[in-house]
């Protein structure tokens, strides 16, 4: 794309940011009758992981030039998710229009994203870590294997190389380990990676200009399959809060406690 | 459609001479998504930058209170009321008064804000030359600069024109000489410009754009106040304090022009942030009402407390009801104006002014709702609520302020009986044959009521009758007292209490019929239940103050017919405000704070 | 015959996470309901002593997937190592232990097999012959059961704690012990050695166990005995208000209503009373171990373990115990 005013040097980057809409944190959420998922009339907001995958992309542009656009699929409703981050700086959007795209698993969902931005070429795709929702987890994962291109999982930062990009990636226990690939590429962000901006005013007076694109359901519907999984049930977790009195010698009250840490609470 | 208003120009105080047609009449309901959107920028920068900063700010570290300032205008957020020249972002009064709204839920930042922004920015953008405007403007809507607004002095608050400060101009004609003090100065602990009043030759009373750095200029040392701690509160010493001729604002002798016109943006942001304030008092009372346990319950799970839940939700939802259809009023009015005409600005302020009595209507009514919902916080808090360590405490003392500046609770309820029969006497208003009319039904007997069978058709009954009565007895009132109505302040005060009531009783139903009209009745119950709790509360003001008029005006007969009139129009079935507030305080604390 | 769950064991460095001992478990808890049969796969290079460890867990057989361009994880490597194993195997269920290195391959392998991953399981129910897991949703207010609807290979992952990781069955002999030359296809990603990063400022929302001080230790050099505790539990200290008022601890430490609001895996109170303004810090934790002398005191209410005694008897012994499970480890 021509950009008359863009830095003078190659677009670096042209970054895609995956995100989704979920229910707001505070929400008090409700079954549906069926028991099968929440009732839809809560108030939604962008999952939260997805706004640092945007934030990373917005600094990357912002260091080496390039394009950040932004990606939702659900119905009318989703666009606020896209049109937040117009306003935060992405330079345009995508927007897989339909309720039928809320009922797909992740794999359909990636396989729904791979098809609509066939025509686009993307050095990097960001998601964030996981959805608040589903807490999946997968759609970078297996966007990476759909388009065959490598990925890293849980980064905390990105660097520029001739080669490619050399990402950290968190392990557990307090580890971190650096990590080299050839781009394309896709990268899952971890939260906190980065601290969020705000939208400014100028920038969400500006949102309203910026292209969107809607695609459709029959647009992609070829490339997704049945699901491959299936939630059956949902429902409130049953609390059994039931104070525990330990007694004993001191001696035997710590056994039984570290007992109870590791077999019970699982923090040992 | 229903659900869309439209943008008719309505005339300021014309709510209490005609039914109002619901579809005229802006809600929340109508907010963009740019709209939405700037609400949630201001909203998730409280949370995350200023809540984070409270106590700091509250021990008055300055520095931290210019810094947010400073971020928030790199937002956009201090310069919405700033043309786009000036580098400001120029939007509408609704993305002004969202961001107050917003921005303004704990007091001592608030007030700072409101300053800059509002009375220490707004006269250079009405009245500044263009030199003035590019001098200044630009680095306050940066935020590099910080502005007030020096209006009061030890002895004149509210009758400002009385004021001492002296100008005399400078024998070479290159400077005014600025002599006196000023009191009770927002922001002048570190503010950088100031909005100066003082009578040039001690007669023509005029502003001025006064540099803090200037010859002769000095802050006093910092008020020890009630609330609003964090803010700053001092008073200015200008001791032959040189500031130059082009730094007059606007024509020397017109500064009351100034002051006025800007007391009316100052009172519905006013009444914005008084909202913010009271969402975020609803939702420690509603945490605390969950948290709190008594007699092996909830304490939200008992009747009163719900009760109190309950009425500071109602409180929000006519509070912002009252406050955008007021800016939407002003918004479509503004939105005729050619912003690039030579005396754009003047059409603006002459809009503006338009409102001027609904301005003082939400000033009022917000600041003592607020101050009802402090109150009933730190009771639900009960001994918690008497300490420092917990948020209730601070939010009671800080809400006291909104009753006092931009022009007490008094003076505003003056100024809106008075400018209602200023309005009135130059048939700028149909005051007076709507009450000649309303005379002429009431003198005609009793008559069947039309019927009505649409939803809330009791409610506009009730808002019609509290029309009436508040026509009826201001009639009474100028016909007992004539022009000396003006200083017998009980009445007028009576008065501005049944028009106030009446102007939110009547937004109120309106913005339910829109809901209802968009979303049903089950998407509108909400709307309709709190809509109901409010007009049975106001109701009874209405009555109550029509009869305190009553009988001051009235007597013998005359009186007897008076009070009969009054039985009629309040003839109405009790509203079972128990019902519909249980049904609010359900809605509110499964949410955990106030949402429509 | 039979179906088969394949476990994926994880090691890393060369070292059996032990995780995945809960990860046998599970499988072992399916097998005795489906009646299906248990093998496990080690996936790396240099790993006949860990083959050697599982083998010794009730499992019918073990296999070693070796190569030296297995030696260091990578998502290329380990998904096409196992995708050749298991698209030969034809294993009906894959279960691995949710961690992120599995995170970080597993949806990868089950696309490329044509399947997908129920991910994050915290249990599973076998009802009137059919396989449902059951994981949290939208942060844990919810708990859904999950089923699969393809042919198979299902692969599932279990939650850091889903089953007892001492409760795995052992095996009446060693299970014998396959090594397979693993096919691994291009590696596109060069990872570096891990490390470890020094400690940054103190998070506490993010600490997964909080040992938090009351009023109860009573004088500033006993806070030292709480910090030992939270140093061998590996968690942060953390106070209630009056101990960070009096200085003994710094105010980014006090968890309440005027300080940190917390949700770890075990907030273990020593001494605080639990005043509500504490209490509601904290309440969200998923594990509250109170230990107090006063049996009235209001902590014990929201407590899930509860020790009513001197916590200065208590807590030294506890901190030896601790330190014995976690050399145990």
């Amino acid at each position: 794309m021509l950009r008359p005013n863009g830095p003078v040097a190659r677009c670096w980057v042209k970054i895609l940011v995956c995100m989704k809409q979920v229910p707001q944190k505070d929400a008090p959420l409700k079954l549906n009758e069926g028991g099968t998922w929440i009732r839809e009339d809560v108030s939604y907001e962008v999952n939260e992981p997805d706004a640092y995958a945007l934030e990373e992309a917005l600094r990357q542009k912002e260091k080496h030039g390039g394009e950040v656009v932004v990606i939702t699929a659900g119905p009318a409703r989703a666009q606020q998710v896209l049109r937040e981050a117009l306003a935060k700086g992405a330079d345009r959007a995508i927007h897989l229009e339909d309720d039928r795209f809320v009922g797909l698993d992740a794999f359909n969902v990636a396989r729904a994203f791979a098809a609509a931005i066939k025509e686009d070429a993307f050095d990097l795709i960001f998601t964030g870590l996981q959805s608040d929702d589903y807490g999946y987890a997968q759609t970078g994962v297996l966007l990476a294997e759909l388009m065959g291109w490598p990925h890293a999982t849980i980064i905390m930062q990105i660097e520029k190389k001739d080669s490619g990009i050399r990402v950290k990636r968190e392990l557990e226990a307090g580890f971190f380990q650096f990590v080299e690939m050839p781009l394309p590429a896709v990268l899952t962000i971890q939260s906190g990676i980065n601290k969020l901006r705000y939208a400014t005013l100028i920038g969400i007076k500006q949102a309203k200009n910026k292209p969107m694109r809607k695609v459709s359901w029959d647009d992609v519907s070829g490339a997704v399959g049945e699901n491959l999984q299936k939630v059956e049930k949902l429902y409130v977790p049953q609390k059994t809060k039931k104070t525990e009195y330990l007694e004993g010698s001191p001696a035997e009250v710590a056994k039984k406690l570290v007992d109870k840490l590791r077999n019970e609470v699982r923090v040992l | 459609m229903a659900s869309t208003t439209s943008k008719r120009k309505i005339a300021g105080g014309s709510f209490l001479i005609e039914e109002t047609n619901p579809r005229e009449v802006f809600t929340p309901e109508d907010f963009t998504e740019e709209h939405l959107q700037i609400a949630k920028t201001a909203e998730e920068f409280y949370v995350n930058e200023i809540l984070p900063n409270a106590d700091k700010i509250e021990q008055k570290d300055f520095s931290v209170t210019r810094g947010l300032l400073k971020k928030l205008a790199e937002l956009g957020l201090t310069s919405v009321d700033v043309p786009e020249q000036y580098g400001g972002t120029d939007m509408d009064k609704v993305t002004s008064s969202i961001i107050a709204e917003n921005i303004s839920r704990s007091g001592s930042f608030s007030v700072s804000f409101g300053a800059h922004v509002g009375i220490g920015t707004l006269p250079i953008v009405w009245f500044g030359t263009e030199e003035q405007k590019q001098k200044y403007l630009t680095k306050i809507a940066s935020g590099e600069w910080i502005s007030a607004y020096a209006l009061s002095e030890s002895s004149s608050g509210s009758d400002a024109l009385n004021c001492r400060a002296k100008a005399v101009l400078s024998p070479d004609g290159k400077h005014y000489i600025l002599n006196g003090e000023k009191m009770w100065i927002t922001n002048a602990g570190f503010a950088d410009v100031f909005i100066v009043f003082a009578k040039v030759d001690g007669e023509k009373f005029s502003a001025f754009i006064v540099e803090r750095n200037s010859p002769g200029f000095a802050v006093g040392a910092e008020e020890h106040k009630l609330g609003i701690r964090g803010s700053s509160t001092a008073p200015l010493i200008l001791n032959d304090c040189k500031v130059p001729v082009e730094n007059l604002l606007g024509d020397i002798g017109k500064g009351h022009i100034i002051a006025f016109n800007i007391l009316n943006v100052g009172r519905f942001k006013l009444g914005a942030a008084c909202i913010g304030g009271a969402h975020e008092s609803l939702k420690h009372s509603i945490q605390w009402a969950k948290d709190r346990k008594a007699f092996g319950k909830t304490i939200a799970d008992f009747g009163l407390i719900r009760e109190k839940i309950a009425q500071m939700a109602v409180g929000i939802y006519a509070g912002e009801s009252l406050v955008y259809r007021t800016v939407g009023m002003m918004d479509a009015a503004l939105s005729e104006i050619d912003k690039s005409a030579p005396d754009a600005t003047r059409e603006i302020r002459k809009a503006i002014e338009e409102y001027a009595v609904e301005c003082s209507i939400i000033k009022v009514w917000a600041s003592e709702m607020l101050d009802g919902i402090v109150d009933e916080t730190v009771q639900i808090y009960g001994s918690y609520g008497y300490v420092e360590e917990y948020p209730a405490e601070r939010a009671y003392r800080d809400s006291r302020i909104n009753r006092i500046f931009e022009g007490t609770n008094e003076i505003n309820r003056l100024i809106i009986t008075g400018w209602l029969m200023k309005r009135a006497m130059s048939g700028q208003l149909a005051l007076l044959p709507a009450i000649k009319r309303l005379m002429d039904e009431v003198m005609s007997g009793p008559s069947m009521p039309e019927e009505d069978d649409r939803p809330l058709a009791a409610e506009r009954a009730i808002v019609a009758s509290a029309r009436k009565l508040s026509l009826l007895i201001a009639g009474a009132a100028s016909q007992k007292y004539m022009q000396a109505l003006v200083d017998k302040q009980e009445v007028m005060g009576a008065i501005a209490d049944m028009v106030i009531e009446t102007y939110a009783m009547d937004t109120c139903v309106a913005r339910a019929e829109r809901l209802l009209a968009a979303k049903g009745e089950a998407g509108a119950s909400l709307a309709v239940a709190m809509t109901r709790a409010y007009l049975s509360g106001s109701m009874a003001i209405v009555e109550r103050m029509a009869k305190k008029v009553m009988a001051d005006v009235a007597e013998g007969d005359m009186l007897r017919t008076q009070m009969s009139i009054l039985r009629r129009l309040t003839k109405y079935e009790p509203i079972n405000v128990i019902a519909a507030q249980e049904q609010i305080a359900a809605k509110v604390l499964e949410q955990g704070k106030y949402i429509l | 015959m039979a179906e088969t769950i394949l476990i994926v064991v994880e090691q890393r460095e060369g070292k059996l996470n032990r995780v995945s001992w809960e990860t046998i478990t599970g499988a072992q808890a399916i097998a005795a309901q489906t009646g299906w049969t248990i093998e496990a796969a080690v996936v790396g290079n240099g790993i006949a002593g860990i083959a050697a460890e599982v083998a010794a867990k009730s499992v019918a057989k073990v296999y070693a997937l070796e190569s030296p361009k297995l030696a260091a994880y990578t998502p290329d490597g380990f998904a096409s190592a196992l995708k050749q194993f298991i698209a030969q195997r034809q294993p009906k269920l894959v279960l691995m232990p949710h961690t992120y290195q599995v995170r970080d391959f597993c949806p990868k392998l089950a696309a490329s097999l044509g399947s997908t991953v129920i991910p994050d399981c915290i249990g599973y129910k076998y009802e009137g012959g059919r396989l449902l897991f059951t994981r949290q949703m939208f942060q844990g207010k919810f708990a859904a059961d999950v089923s699969f609807t393809g042919q198979g290979p299902w692969f599932a992952t279990f939650q850091n704690g889903a089953f007892r990781g001492d409760q795995v069955q052992e095996g009446a002999s060693a299970a014998p012990i396959e090594n397979v030359a693993a096919e691994v296809a291009d590696v596109r990603t060069s990872p570096e050695e891990p490390f470890k990063e020094a400690k940054q400022a103190v998070d506490l929302t993010q600490a997964e166990i909080i040992v938090s001080v009351g009023r109860g230790i009573k004088e500033q050099k006993n806070i030292d005995m709480a910090k030992q505790l939270a140093d061998a539990l590996g968690g942060e200290i953390a106070a209630s208000r009056p101990i960070c008022d009096s200085g003994w601890l710094p105010m980014e430490r006090q968890v309440g209503s005027s300080g940190q609001t917390v949700a770890p895996k075990l907030y273990l109170a020593l001494g605080i009373s639990g005043a509500i303004q504490h209490i509601v810090g904290m309440k969200g934790s998923r594990s509250i171990v109170a230990i107090n002398k006063d049996a009235e005191a209001p902590i014990f209410e929201i407590a899930d373990i509860a020790v009513v005694g001197n916590l200065f008897d208590i807590v030294p012994p506890l901190i030896e115990e601790v330190k014995k499970a976690k050399a145990g480890a």
